[in-house]
């Protein structure tokens, strides 16, 4: 898996989400119970917003001082016997870990659940050298099985998919004869995963944050996989993404809470791992370790105005409150890492060319925004995206006309009027019950997923009711700002979207039907 | 080769040093080498948190926790700790037991049938096969933490990582006065440690009851990866 999981455009991304009646009662549902969890969990401390700020503060203290942190994270794995490894390139990191894999003339790896891994192709890159690469979260294992489907959700990878369609993977995939439990199915996958545990040669983690005083990495589950794939085999190799670092157990201590609470809902997860190279005379745990430090565009967000994306830290809290999500799913967002802060870091990850539809997924409602727990303004990095994909002038003909003629209607309060007073009757033959329902071209692909009331016509509209209403005493005096308004034509903003629809040519045939068909359709 | 010239050699196979400067770059000022002290952070929730519960109140508060992360919280008693965990590995299933090497066990005048203590005397792959084929896990916790329903362990050549994860049962025995408030009392514990200059354990485990997972339907399923059951017997 690579940072894009899928070659179709966003479209028809878009529409094959739309069309899964499982996979969005799923993600409904998912969200709805995560959403409480959170929620519940975020209120029982009483003072959350002051836990946000905590949270912010460190995050940000540790950014601005991000080389000199991760210098000390590094000095003390050296000093600890680990290795370290800085990687610019994700084809720097999959090759170092490679190198490692092969000299220790190991075919059999086992891994813990790690979006960077995904980030880098790992995977790819150590089964191509002919190894045998086993996820063993167990939705990750699922999806591993059903020959690498990508995963959904930061959190809960497999989440698109339902109890029926797991046991019939594991039913085609080994030969599994059991029923569609869960209970059952996590513990035939448990038999199997704990034999590659056992045999396995070397164990890959991610890293949840590197705890730089002590040199050591700190991973947050609840399966115990994570602590399995690092203390069995021999050698364990740690992948970070070079923001994920903090000063000292204090303030991994106030992150985990953080996570775990925004993640699931849970005070804490059922396992919060501390690790680091073994110390003379333990008996487990790797006897060799190393830590791979992955730039892979970092460094350009933290130069950018960007920059507080880097705070994330993986909770997923952004996209169990997002409605575009909910609607569209993981998957649509043809990336590993969906959602909101996904919209935010895909495209600086991954590029515009590939990725210029992702800041428009979001109804900018900032939902998002308010549930970070490290406060990263998703919704208006949202909009930077925006502003920057149009001054590089990427976004479509029609839009830069619509834009234009829009911009020309609104700067003129004399034109804006005489639209004003023909928009009914112009609009008139466009719609029904009320809704503009049908318009020309490019103005069609904007209505296709936008409500667009009807403008209404002169008599009734605001400006004639305010004319016209009962007046109290001294109205006169109530009336003066209004002139001065009028004159300079700065309420006619409000009513920007009408202004631009008396441009459409009447007479086009329409329904209802038409209307109400699905939002987001192929080739609109 | 001078330490120094060995140590720079060192950094650059790792790529440290153009990694480190572009990271510097990035923030738009020269590398920062110096000692970086932590500001004082604005709010202290983390401090306050349950931190004027009286040890009666933190029992509690640790009891009610473990009820949502279906672990067994059992009450005992020092002379009572031996029938305890008898009963308790009975009710197990008996089997084979895996115990830490702590020397709480002999000061407790532990002993149990069919049991095994983690030991630097024998093999790392001896030591894993027994845990892997033991039915129960007993371990002592360095702390509790009452919030979260959490014990905290550290590895020692005498415990293991593997012990905690993977025998199918898992009991750790909780002194009361070493139940602290939440997670902030014992990592500014262990990191005061550090600082001092003592050497910690290479793995530090924070557990909260059996193993689960969400990931099939949102269903919770307990018992994945790691033991499938917990309990906590307080004494």
């Amino acid at each position: 898996m690579s940072l894009k999981t899928d070659d179709r455009k966003f479209d028809a991304r878009t529409a094959a989400g739309i069309g899964d009646a499982f996979m969005r009662g799923a993600v409904g549902s998912a969200q709805d119970s995560l959403k409480t969890r959170r929620l519940t969990a975020a209120t029982a401390l009483g003072d959350w917003e002051q836990w946000r700020e905590l949270g912010q503060q460190i995050r940000q203290h540790t950014l601005e001082n991000l080389d000199y942190y991760l210098g000390q994270m590094a000095d003390n794995v050296e000093r600890r016997g680990g290795h370290v490894f800085f990687a610019r390139t994700k084809e720097e990191a999959s090759a170092y870990i490679r190198d490692v894999v092969q000299s220790k003339n190991a075919r059999k790896v086992v891994k813990s659940k790690s979006m960077v891994t995904e980030e880098i192709e790992m995977n790819h890159v150590l089964m191509e050298a002919g190894c045998e690469v086993i996820e063993s979260d167990l939705g990750e294992y699922i999806l591993q099985e059903d020959d690498w489907d990508p995963p959904s959700h930061i959190v809960a990878p497999a989440l698109h998919k339902n109890r029926k369609q797991i046991r019939d993977v594991f039913a085609s995939k080994l030969s599994y004869a059991g029923d569609e439990t869960p209970e059952h199915l996590a513990r035939f996958a448990r038999d199997i995963l704990r034999e590659k545990f056992l045999e396995a040669e070397i164990g890959i983690t991610g890293c949840n944050f590197a705890v730089a005083n002590l040199g050591a990495i700190n991973l947050v589950t609840n399966e115990g996989n994570g602590d399995l794939t690092a203390a069995l085999p021999k050698t364990h190799i740690a992948v970070m993404g070079m923001e994920r670092i903090v000063p000292t157990l204090e303030e991994m201590e106030v992150l985990d809470n953080l996570l775990c609470r925004s993640a699931v809902g849970q005070k804490l997860t059922s396992y919060i791992t501390v690790m680091g190279p073994r110390e003379p005379g333990e008996v487990d745990g790797p006897e060799e370790f190393h830590l791979v430090i992955v730039d892979n565009g970092r460094s350009e967000i933290l130069a950018s105005e960007f920059h507080e994306a880097l705070q994330c830290i993986r909770c997923g809290a952004c996209l169990n409150v997002c409605p575009v999500y909910r609607h569209i799913g993981g998957h649509a967002y043809g990336s590993i890492y969906p959602g909101p802060i996904g919209a935010v870091i895909t495209p600086l990850l991954g590029g515009y060319d590939d990725y210029k539809e992702l800041p428009y997924a979001s109804s900018l409602c900032g939902a998002c925004t308010d549930v970070c727990p490290v406060k990263i303004p998703l919704h208006e990095q949202l909009v930077m995206h925006r502003q920057n994909i149009v001054s590089q002038g990427r976004t479509g003909v029609a839009d830069r006309v619509q834009m234009k003629a829009a911009s020309k209607l609104l700067s003129s309060p004399g034109m804006f009027r005489s639209t004003l007073r023909v928009a009914y009757s112009m609009t008139r033959l466009l719609s029904r019950h009320g809704r503009i329902v049908r318009g020309p071209g490019p103005i069609e692909g904007w209505i296709g997923i936008r409500d667009m009331p009807q403008p209404v016509k002169k008599q009734d509209g605001f400006r004639s009711w305010y004319e016209n209403r009962e007046r109290v005493e001294r109205a006169d005096a109530f009336d003066a700002p209004l002139k001065d308004i009028r004159k300079n034509g700065l309420s006619a903003k409000s009513d920007a979207n009408a202004a631009v629809l008396p441009k459409a040519e009447p007479g086009r045939d329409s329904s209802v039907e038409e209307a109400a068909a699905p939002i987001g359709k192929e080739g609109r | 080769m001078s330490r120094t010239e060995s140590k720079n050699r060192t950094a650059d196979m790792s790529n440290r040093n153009p990694f480190l400067n572009r990271v510097a770059e990035s923030l738009g000022r020269p590398r920062r080498t110096d000692d970086v002290t932590r500001p004082d952070w604005k709010h202290t929730v983390h401090l306050d948190t349950l931190a004027d519960s009286t040890p009666e109140q933190l029992v509690e508060v640790l009891k009610e926790q473990c009820f949502f992360i279906h672990t067994q919280v059992i009450e005992s008693t020092p002379q009572l700790l031996q029938a305890t965990l008898d009963d308790l590995i009975d009710s197990y299933g008996g089997g084979s037991v895996i115990r830490s090497g702590d020397p709480r066990f002999s000061q407790y005048d532990l002993s149990f049938h069919n049991d095994f203590a983690w030991s630097a005397d024998a093999a790392r792959e001896e030591n894993i096969r027994r845990a892997e084929a033991a039915n129960v896990a007993i371990v002592f916790a360095d702390y509790a933490l009452a919030e979260s329903g959490t014990v905290v362990l550290e590895s020692r050549p005498d415990q293991g990582r593997a012990l905690h994860f993977l025998p199918a049962h898992y009991i750790a025995v909780i002194e009361r006065d070493r139940i602290v408030p939440r997670s902030t009392q014992a990592m500014a514990e262990l990191n005061r440690r550090y600082e001092k200059g003592e050497t910690l354990g290479s793995c530090l485990n924070l557990i909260s009851g059996p193993s689960n997972s969400a990931d099939i339907e949102m269903q919770l399923v307990v018992g994945v990866h790691g033991p499938l059951k917990a309990t906590y017997v307080l004494i």
